[in-house]
């Protein structure tokens, strides 16, 4: 019972989007969980509705938070900068294996003074950005104390964490390559997923949200099929009589690293 | 020829003939991300705090001063204006009148006379809304709502021993259920972090969609999504409730930390504010239906407010047409003249705590007390309506106190079905929802037969002529209308007996009928100029001119003119297509004259 327009077609993911470098990624593999694709095709049948994540964009004043998510969402950049009062929102509706899914995006201030409200806003949050400039390493230093922020009042497990570095267009590749080498040391330190992009040029922002969105998914249906799973799934496969699936799916409870 | 304007510009209308189409989008929806506040975002003619002002006027902070007392300590924004006497009515309205214990957190409502007349630059846009809107939920033209978040914590730190502060939404729309959701939200964040939070979340309500009837508004604030409905005129009562899909297990913890979805953003919990007088509810419907004086009384604010916004409630989809108060305080502007006694009281409904009103409204024919819900369970065993005389003071036992004697025989199936969903423990909602229904039904009843009689007053489509001014309505006959009751009299959809006709004479003396046929009759009106505009439209006018004078022809575009901003004005009823082509004649004629009147006629219009 849809009330909403289909899903645009530049949102369709159907294969996994590839991480930025294998150094610094939170997975490596190279397809979506075979137990997320298995339940994606039987959620075909309308037993399972449709998911939400909420993910939050912090780092320090003027990175370019704002930039990136409107690059992403509206395809827009402005040269202009207007800081962020409290909090900015946008949803982004996607459609990964067929099943539609939506992102939550909450552009939080990097101003001193609103930090006491973000913790507001990271309530539930599935995903945490954590966005620095590559041209200023102090901003890349500060990222592990918003890290620290975040997690303060939510639960840290299962919160995926992306480092984004960005205004690649600002500098140089020999500047670039030594950043980076910082960048991936301290993606290692808090366990988060390494990117670069420009938001100016476009470059990277595409394939990052693409990630993002993929990999909450996959996170998403994964937890979901451990909590209520095994039995309900297992109902379906039975009435579908879809031998294929039987054994894959109604399995309790197998570790995600069967592949 | 005779082309007239009518005097009445503001107002809004329904249409009738949309009905069809609008049924077909208030399928209750699923829980989905709606569209965010992106898609309107492009709107070029929103300044910022344009969006905010569509949902509030300002927030307030209202804290207590060892020296000044109440005072208003910020407003947000900050360029928003109240007047002082406004600003006083605010500090009053929005703190426990009497020592009344509310420790902790407590949520209410007030309304207050709007002091000065005001119309913002964005009237007409707001307008626009309201078209849609049902009568109960159009934007309250002379009063303010507050809805307050009060705290009341022991503080040793502060020199009173105690923290005093509200949190308070003002606003014209009368969204209860929705703005209480929305400070349970603020309030407790602000309490903790103060300013900023404030700045934030005016920040994250100017970015909201305006207040659209009849679409699903997904509402960003404070790092939840809020999703509500407002229901349009064109619902079906009771049909237009925005559902929750039943949450996948597992998910649900997650999802409300995500998003909220708010079933109703309006009505309040029939079944519990009407527990302490159930066995009074037939008779407390015909006390607000023939809008008489009633005051209730109740040992705290949320109490008073919420059980005045359920009778005001009580007789949707008719609007309660006079002043009502949830909240009362003698520091009220309006308190003089409402405790009068050289006058009979007025029509109003007002909720009070302060014990002294115990007194001061001691000769008020109908009194509802409230005693804490706390103790409802032995309250319900009241059964008798009780003598004025006996409510002395402020410990009187609760209950209802009047001398009237209801028109309609008391229908006991509904307090037997109410009373067995007590006993078996029924959940308050499913008791709230045959409460509602029940009330539904019966004002339902009542209304048809005046409905259809008030339709009957409408001229017949031939009697218009394009040429005449649109045929007058017939006028109400209060003789005739009861004639009308014999044969399609509520007894049709009513099993209940009683003096139906003396309830009727009653009502048609009432402020509520007054609005409620006024309304009626503006939308009656409108619908005869749509169909006089129509008709017009359909003329050969060119033809028509051919016969007339030059002075006729100018004397003619003039009117066609002002009937076409009338029409826009007004946003008349007509069909779609008609106001292009009435552009499209008055050109015609005006290049039929010669070229010295056409530089002339073409200038725009003078107001």
């Amino acid at each position: 019972m849809s009330v909403l327009p289909p899903v645009r077609k530049d949102r369709i993911i159907a294969q996994l989007p590839m991480f930025f470098t294998k150094e610094a990624a939170l997975h490596t593999k190279d397809e979506f969980n075979p137990k997320v694709k298995t339940a994606c095709q039987q959620q075909k049948t309308g037993t399972v509705g449709f998911k939400i994540s909420k993910v939050i964009v912090v780092g320090d004043l003027a990175v370019g938070k704002t930039c990136l998510i409107n690059r992403f969402c509206k395809d827009a950049f402005d040269k202009n900068y207007k800081a962020t009062i409290g909090v900015d929102f946008e949803m982004e509706r996607f459609e990964v294996l067929g099943v539609p899914f939506s992102l939550q995006l909450w552009d939080t201030a990097g101003q001193e003074r609103f930090k006491c409200i973000a913790s507001t806003y990271y309530r539930g949050a599935q995903a945490v950005i954590i966005v620095f400039d590559l041209t200023d390493i102090a901003s890349l230093e500060h990222t592990r104390q918003w890290l620290e922020d975040a997690l303060k009042e939510n639960d840290p497990t299962g919160i995926l964490l992306f480092l984004v570095g960005t205004k690649k267009d600002l500098i140089s590749p020999a500047q670039y390559s030594l950043m980076e080498k910082d960048a991936i040391k301290m993606s290692e330190e808090l366990k988060a997923e390494y990117w670069a992009v420009s938001a100016l040029s476009g470059e990277g922002v595409r394939d990052f949200f693409f990630r993002v969105a993929s990999l909450t998914f996959e996170t998403n249906v994964l937890a979901e099929l451990e909590k209520s799973g095994s039995k309900r799934i297992g109902e379906v496969v039975r009435i579908n009589s879809n031998t294929n699936n039987l054994y894959a799916s109604s399995k309790k409870k197998q570790p995600n690293c069967c592949q | 020829m005779a082309l007239q304007g009518t005097e009445e510009i503001e107002e809004q209308i329904e249409e009738p003939e949309d009905i069809q189409d609008q049924d077909a989008r208030i399928s209750p929806a699923e829980e989905m991300p709606g569209d965010g506040p992106g898609e309107e975002e492009s709107d070029p003619l929103l300044l910022p705090w344009d969006r905010f002002s569509a949902w509030l006027h300002c927030i307030c902070v209202v804290g207590f001063d060892l020296e000044l007392g109440q005072a208003v300590e910020v407003i947000y924004p900050h360029h928003s204006k109240l007047t002082e006497k406004e600003k006083t009515s605010i500090c009053y309205l929005s703190f426990p009148d009497s020592n009344s214990g509310c420790l902790g957190d407590t949520q209410f409502c007030f309304r207050f006379r709007q002091a000065s007349v005001r119309k913002s630059s964005l009237g007409c846009f707001l307008d626009h809304f309201d078209r849609d809107a049902p009568v109960c939920l159009k934007r309250d033209q002379g009063h303010f709502y507050g809805y307050v978040y009060f705290r009341q914590v022991r503080d040793k730190s502060l020199k009173r021993g105690y923290f005093q502060k509200s949190l308070v939404l003002i606003s014209k729309l009368p969204y209860v259920t929705f703005f209480h959701s929305l400070l349970k939200l603020i309030a407790p964040e602000y309490f903790e972090k103060q300013e900023p939070c404030l700045e934030a979340a005016c920040n994250d309500i100017d970015r909201w969609p305006t207040p659209c009837p009849g679409k699903i508004l997904t509402l960003p604030i404070m790092g939840v999504v809020m999703k509500v409905r407002i229901p349009t005129c064109y619902d079906k009562p009771g049909t237009s409730q925005l559902v929750q899909s039943t949450p996948v297990r597992g998910m649900l913890l997650l999802d409300t930390l995500v998003s909220i979805v708010l079933p109703t953003i309006h009505e309040v919990d029939l079944f519990r504010c009407f527990y302490p007088v159930f066995f009074h509810i037939q008779m407390l419907w015909e006390l607000v239906l023939l809008g008489e004086a009633l005051v209730v009384m109740a040992p705290s604010p949320a109490e008073s407010s919420d059980t005045v916004l359920a009778l005001v409630s009580c007789i949707s989809p008719l609007r309660y047409c006079s002043d009502f108060r949830p909240y009362f305080t003698i520091h009220d502007s309006e308190f003089k003249e409402y405790t009068t006694r050289t006058q009979a009281p007025p029509s109003v409904i007002l909720g009070v705590t302060n014990p002294f009103f115990a007194k001061t409204l001691q000769h008020w024919p109908h009194i509802i007390r409230i005693g804490d819900m706390k103790q409802a369970g032995e309250v319900a065993k009241q059964m008798k309506v009780k003598k004025l005389k006996n409510l002395k003071t402020l410990d009187s036992k609760p209950g209802v106190y009047s001398a009237y004697k209801p028109f309609l025989n008391r229908d006991d199936d509904i307090i037997k079905q109410l009373q067995k969903g007590v006993q078996q423990k029924r959940p308050s909602a499913a008791q709230n929802a045959i409460l509602r229904r029940y009330f539904l039904e019966l004002t339902q009843s009542f209304i048809i037969p005046l409905e259809r009689y008030v339709a009957s007053l409408m001229p017949l489509q031939k009697s218009i002529s394009p040429w005449k001014s649109p045929p007058q309505l017939r006028p109400f006959s209060q003789e005739e209308f009861m004639k009308t009751l014999e044969k399609a009299g509520p007894q049709l959809t009513s099993r209940l007996k009683g003096d139906w006709i003396g309830l009727y004479r009653q009502f048609l003396k009432s402020p509520n009928f007054d609005g409620w046929f006024r309304n009626r009759r503006r939308e009656m009106m409108q619908k005869l100029e749509a169909l006089h505009l129509e008709a017009l439209c359909e003329e050969d006018l060119k033809l028509h001119i051919q016969k007339h004078t030059e002075v006729e022809t100018v004397d003619l575009v003039l009117k066609l003119k002002d009937k076409l901003s009338q029409a826009e004005r007004e946003q008349l009823p007509v069909r779609t297509g008609t106001l292009a082509k009435l552009q499209a004649h008055i050109e015609a004629i005006i290049l039929s004259l010669p070229e010295d009147l056409q530089g002339i006629l073409h200038k725009p219009s003078s107001p």
